[in-house]
Order: structure tokens, then sequence, then C-alpha cells
């Protein structure tokens, strides 16, 4: 769960939103997740879990939830 | 014309600059950028003439340089951190964002800017860095800033 968290706050400081709108938000859902907030956001992640994502995965990350799964192939766990 | 100055850097004249990046008359506002180091710093000059097209009107009785061409010379300079880079050579940029603009003195006819660049962090199109300048060793204006080059950044953009 720690990670989940970590997951979310990253959303929320990146776009300046609540945790409820996060869930089911998507790419272009908000003015503030465009082309550039994008790359904020997946720079933003990266610091937060020490990883370093692959163009094509920048590229698919177009949700919330597609993030999950996506981060998840870089070995971290958000079920723990 | 580029020139390389060995260890001092890399050198462009106006042509040089150019090359690799589009703003033109009347709104390419460097002269000359030398000890270029692609991918980290740029130190730019800008000499200010009385022909210069705002000095007439900014202002009749006392002219000086308006300060949206101080920050524009250092946003051009800052561009030369990073637009001499080969693969990124002659791309169009857009600024984000200008922050903590700070202006210390008046510039006048006959003055020149002396401009340094540090280019800060360069990933997938985004350029963040800061510009600081000096007349006759005095500090001018300084500004932070964050400049993308969109070609590159559509590359990582969500289908």
């Amino acid at each position: 769960m720690e990670n989940l968290k970590k997951y979310k706050s990253v959303f929320i400081e990146s776009f300046g939103i609540n945790e409820s709108q996060i869930t089911s938000l998507k790419y272009q859902d908000i003015p503030e997740w465009d082309s550039v907030g994008h790359m904020g956001l997946i720079s933003s992640l990266e610091e937060a879990f020490n990883i370093e994502m692959e163009i094509d995965d920048i590229i698919d990350f177009s949700s919330f939830e597609k993030g999950i799964e996506i981060i998840t192939k870089y070995k971290i766990t958000f079920n723990d | 014309m580029i020139k390389n100055m060995d260890d001092k850097g890399l050198c462009f004249d106006i042509a040089g600059i150019k090359e690799c990046q589009k703003n033109r008359y009347p709104l390419l506002y460097i002269d000359k950028v030398q000890n270029v180091i692609p991918g980290k710093f740029a130190r730019g000059i800008k000499c200010f003439s009385y022909n210069e097209w705002f000095f007439p009107p900014h202002f009749e009785d006392e002219p000086s340089v308006p300060g949206f061409i101080q920050v524009e010379a250092l946003v051009q300079t800052f561009l030369m951190t990073f637009l001499t880079i080969s693969e990124f050579k002659g791309e169009k940029a857009m600024g984000l964002s200008w922050d903590n603009v700070k202006f210390k003195r008046t510039i006048i006819p006959g003055e020149c800017l002396i401009i340094e660049s540090h280019l800060l962090s360069f990933k997938r199109g985004i350029a963040k860095g800061y510009s600081v300048s000096f007349v006759d060793g005095e500090p001018a204006c300084s500004a932070e800033f964050m400049v993308v080059i969109p070609s590159v950044l559509s590359k990582f953009n969500p289908k």
C-alpha cells in the first residue's frame, strides 16, 4: 500500500488535484495533464520510484490505471 | 560559422547562431556565442547600438533596453546550451516558463551585455536552466527558464 500511496501522491502533486479525482483519470482529462504535464508526471514518478522508463512505456502511460500496470513492470509492487 | 576553440569550447558567429536556432531579425538578440559546451554552458554577447529600433521610443529622453528584450537575449543564449547538440540543431523551441526574472541595472546605448547560460537538465525535449548577465562586470538581468522542443516532446505523448 505504501507504493500506491506514493503513486497517488505524485499525481496529486503534479497536477494539483484531489485524491477523489485521480483513480479514473486519463491523459488530457484535465488541462494539467497535457504533453508537458505528462513529462513532469513521468519525471516525478521516475524520481519517486528510482526507475527509468522506456519510451514505449511513456507513450502507453495513458491513464492512472494503466500507469500502475506499467510501473509494475519495473518490479514495483502495489499490493504489499 | 562555428569555430572550435579547443579547451574554451565552441564559438558561433551570427551565421552559426542561425544554424542552431530559428530566431531571426528583428528578433534575434545575440550577436555572438562563445565558450559553448553543448549540453552544459554558453556565453552570449549582445552589443546595443542606438540604431536598435526600440531606443527612440524607449525612451525618447533617456534610451534604455526594454526588459523583455533583455530576457529574450538571455533565453536565446540559453537555447545555445542545447540546440548546439548536433541531433537538435535548428529545431524550433518554445518557452514554457520564465521564472525569477531580476533586473539589476539599466542598459543604455553603447553597452554590451555578456550572458552566461547554464543547462541544468535536458530530458525528452524539455530543457531547464538559467542565465545571468553582466555589463562591464556589473550584474545585469537574470532569469530561470524551462524551454521545450515540441518535435521531441511529441514523440512521448500517450496515444
